[in-house]
């Protein structure tokens, strides 16, 4: 605080005496109501056929800014016309190091206090005309604290022929050096980005780590468009690099087009903030080898998210809906009883998650080359996730109750069979999630795979925290759950109706599933479903009895060999997905001939049950302007499609850091390594890659 | 029973429904909002569904909205815009005790002093139709087609300074879409950077 003030006495003592020295050494002034502006010549004369500095140097009013070269959100660079000597050229500016400067929700990139803009001039080689050159700067800057003030200064310098035998004052001198202790790093620092929806993953290689340890660092483009200025930035150092998420600006960056910018490093040192720059080029970065996806945090923070929203899920909501109406009807009898079956819940779903993830980190150990929707890709397993949709929504429609009825108040959560029934309800869950996961998650969890395995555990055990959290909260505190109805005849119209959700889920189950086996199999997988009714139905109508658990068993034997004989049959992998007249299946072989052909090649990998592809399949692949692009480009479309497992479609995946789809490739035949747009596509994003070849 | 089954629906429908609500896109559905003019009417933005709206976020004191209104470009487009049946509609953002905050009877006054020609005004004081769009600058233009998508966003012109004597040198963006919406053809430049002063949200 001490030290702030000390500086500003100094500021304002320097823009007292400042200008009337460096006046006195040949300069020019110009004073507004909030700024001085002063231009001066590092050397007093000029040199023919050398480079002489100039510097436009602003001292402002406390609190006042100007900007940067990219003013942010708002405002406006300075801008200086130069008229000069004939022959005389100038370079670029300077531009120092900027601060961010915050109004409101919105951030700019600027200056307080006093800064120079340098700029070289280059005096061509051959005498000078007699007598003083004059140099004159017409200024024009926008300086704002909240509102704004355009301002202009016309600055009239005149500089000495060489010879005539002035030396530069010392103070002059001081002031340049200081200028350039502002300037960014000389060397430019190579880095990557990728687009990720709304944004940008970048990453900059750093010769060593950074000293001090940066208190923050943020990137700011040199233009205005591909990064949002006002948006919230997150970083990491690691060894070799600074990685950071950036969100994206209103023109996001398209192709293979590159970033140039200004990496910004703030660190304390001796108790005063410092600020350091690094010009920074950033390549579109296609390929995602392990080590520069998003961070673990990242991926804890989408788990975490991913697991909430699954509770919302079609197929989940109503096995949810049905333990909240159960805890409703519980709320204020015996408060310790039902946190202990929101904690058993909770324990039902996390154990589900780990073993899910272990099955899967074991099966991919043992040389497997599965992704996240392995679940999906057996035709086996999709039918019984099929069936068990089925067997819930009859439940649900009150065809058959299991246990304890849920019309039996006060039964269900009693006792260790209540708690056990608990457990089970967070087991199925799970369970009933699998294939929701898959569609809307799998890219995120696929690349959770790819991790160790200790961070995929976490990664899943997030998801299952997440997906626990609302039953377990509202286990701890049944009083939020008053504004529900209390439970009368509307329960059992309202459970009718969530049938429908699980029906729903079954049906697009059978779809998937006609995308992968033959009219064979599916017709086994169909008469199972009938089966599995009639078996339910059969279960419902007796009387309880221990028979009649036999004779569900029985039925579900009889069901599932019906089922799954045609389906090992099928198992291989001439599945008839039907294609599109002009879909190609993808090989590598084929991508490397028409490459060879000079043909661009745009690869989607995709699978029935991915509805994330589904969509930009639907809304930014088949639309007539992009087949239109595509034929215009003649560029060849290649379908990838991993409904069914696939170990050469797995292993491309994972070679650009994906462990499920989607995956879109475009192969320019200059270019050696295809560009990877994002997971969410929009026509403007396919057309901007294509317009890139 | 019939009323609490619904009132289970509804809550299940307003569960799907949260999460939606990002920055706007061109190509999407424009953000839908609800504001208040300087005579007390109501606009909302699926009120003109069929027609086309250019949104002008504006503050009446800083110097880049002044350039424009007193230039009489703004006025002009403003013109022209109604000829072509565009409903254009200025945003004021300014929180109270901000600059360009005005009452409504002041606005009204600006209106008439500076003979500007908006369908409306639309006072925006807790800045919710601003944070929907966005908004950054004064002034910050939008444009919204008959089908209620977003089609430009960005700058009135392609000249970022506060010098009158560059508007007639500058492309006048809103004028350029507006005329190639009238012809049927896509908006070229439907993203560009909006300059001027912060928003005083």
């Amino acid at each position: 605080m001490k030290k702030r003030l000390f500086l500003k006495v100094v500021v304002l003592l320097s823009c007292c005496f400042a200008p009337a020295t460096l006046l006195a050494r040949g300069t020019a002034v110009v004073s507004t109501e909030h700024a001085t502006v002063t231009l001066l010549s590092e050397q007093v004369q000029a040199v023919p056929d050398q480079t002489l500095w100039l510097a436009l140097r602003f001292e402002l009013i406390p609190h006042w800014h100007i900007y940067w070269r990219n003013p942010g959100a708002s405002g406006s660079a300075p801008v200086i016309r130069w008229t000069l000597p004939a022959g005389w050229q100038t370079g670029a500016v300077q531009w120092p190091v900027p601060g961010r400067i915050r109004v409101g929700p919105l951030t700019n990139y600027g200056y307080e206090d006093t800064v120079s803009l340098l700029v070289p001039v280059e005096v061509p080689p051959g005498p000078l005309p007699a007598g003083p050159q004059t140099i004159i700067a017409e200024a024009e800057w926008l300086v704002c604290r909240v509102d704004c003030i355009p301002e202009t200064g016309r600055l009239t310098l005149e500089l000495n022929n060489a010879g005539s035998g002035s030396i530069t004052a010392t103070e002059t001198r001081e002031l340049f050096t200081a200028a350039r202790a502002q300037w960014p790093a000389v060397t430019t620092l190579a880095g990557d980005y990728h687009l990720e929806g709304d944004t940008l993953a970048i990453s900059v290689a750093m010769p060593g780590t950074l000293s001090p340890a940066p208190a923050d660092v943020w990137f700011a483009a040199n233009e205005w468009g591909p990064v949002d200025a006002s948006g919230v930035q997150r970083w990491e150092q690691t060894a070799t690099a600074v990685t950071l998420t950036v969100p994206a600006g209103d023109v996001p960056p398209a192709g293979n087009a590159p970033i140039e910018g200004l990496l910004v490093v703030e660190s304390e040192h001796k108790g005063t903030p410092v600020r350091s720059g690094y010009p920074v080029q950033l390549a579109a970065q296609p390929l995602a080898t392990g080590n520069r996806n998003p961070g673990l945090l990242t991926a804890l923070v989408f788990a975490f998210l991913g697991g909430l929203l699954l509770n919302i899920m079609p197929c989940v909501l109503p096995v949810l809906s049905i333990k909240i109406l159960g805890f409703v009807r519980e709320a204020g009898a015996n408060q310790r009883r039902l946190t202990n079956h929101g904690l058993v819940y909770a324990s039902g779903v996390l154990a589900s998650f780990t073993v899910l993830a272990t099955v899967l980190l074991i099966l991919r150990a043992g040389g497997a080359s599965l992704g996240w929707g392995f679940q999906l890709q057996s035709p086996l397993l999709v039918t019984l996730l099929a069936y068990l949709m089925l067997l819930v929504g009859l439940n649900l429609s009150g065809i058959f109750s299991v246990g304890s009825r849920l019309m039996n108040a006060g039964q269900s959560l009693t006792g260790y069979s209540g708690l056990l029934n608990t457990f089970a309800t967070g087991v199925l869950a799970v369970i009933v999630a699998s294939p929701c996961t898959a569609p809307f998650m799998g890219a995120a969890l696929g690349f959770a795979i790819t991790r160790t395995g200790w961070e995929a555990l976490t990664v899943f055990l997030t998801l299952g925290a997440g997906f626990t959290l609302p039953v377990l909260l509202l286990s701890l505190f049944p009083a939020w759950l008053k504004f529900i109805p209390r439970p009368g005849p509307w329960l059992k119209t309202f459970q009718q109706v969530l049938a429908f959700p699980m029906f729903a889920t079954a049906a697009w189950l059978l779809w998937v599933l006609s995308q992968q086996t033959d009219a064979r199999a599916y017709a086994g997988a169909l008469a199972g479903l009938v089966a599995v009714a009639f078996a339910a139905w059969l279960y419902g109508q007796w009387r309880p009895g221990s028979w009649r658990l036999g004779l569900l068993a029985a039925g579900l034997v009889a069901t599932l060999a019906l089922a799954i004989g045609p389906m090992v049959g099928s198992d291989a992998p001439a599945h008839s997905r039907t294609a599109a007249p002009d879909e190609t299946p993808w090989s590598e072989e084929l991508v490397q001939e028409l490459s060879a052909a000079g043909r661009p090649v745009f690869v989607n990998f995709t699978a029935a049950w991915c509805i994330t592809c589904k969509v930009n399949e639907q809304l930014a692949l088949s639309t007539d302007n992009i087949r239109a692009l595509f034929e215009a480009r003649s560029v060849a479309y290649l379908v990838a499609d991993w409904t069914r497992r696939d170990p050469a479609i797995s292993q491309q995946l994972e070679r650009y850091g994906r462990s499920g789809v989607p995956l879109y490739l475009l192969y320019s035949p200059a270019a050696g390594q295809p560009l990877v747009l994002p997971q969410l596509l929009t026509e403007g994003i396919v057309a901007a890659a294509i317009n890139t070849l | 029973m019939r009323k609490q089954f619904f009132q289970m629906t509804i809550i299940i429908l307003a569960l799907y429904a949260c999460g939606s609500g990002a920055a706007p896109r061109i190509g999407e559905p424009a953000p839908d909002f609800e504001g208040v003019d300087t005579h007390g009417e109501v606009h909302r933005l699926g009120d003109y569904r069929g027609k086309i709206v250019v949104l002008e976020w504006t503050n009446h004191d800083c110097p880049f909205v002044r350039k424009h209104y007193g230039a009489g470009n703004m006025q002009d487009q403003q013109r022209e815009a109604a000829a072509q049946g565009v409903v254009w509609l200025s945003v004021i953002s300014s929180a109270p005790g901000k600059q360009g905050h005005v009452s409504p009877g002041e606005a009204d006054e600006l209106s008439r002093k500076r003979d500007a020609q908006p369908h409306a005004v639309i006072l925006d004081t807790a800045g919710k139709i601003g944070h929907s769009y966005t908004a950054k600058t004064t002034p910050h233009m939008f444009i919204i087609d008959a089908a209620g998508k977003l089609v430009y966003m960005g700058g009135i012109d392609s000249i970022t300074s506060a010098n009158p004597d560059d508007i007639p040198r500058a492309t006048q963006y809103v004028r350029v879409a507006l005329q190639e919406m009238a012809a049927g053809k896509p908006v070229s430049s439907a993203v560009t950077k909006p300059y001027g002063c912060s928003v005083k949200y």
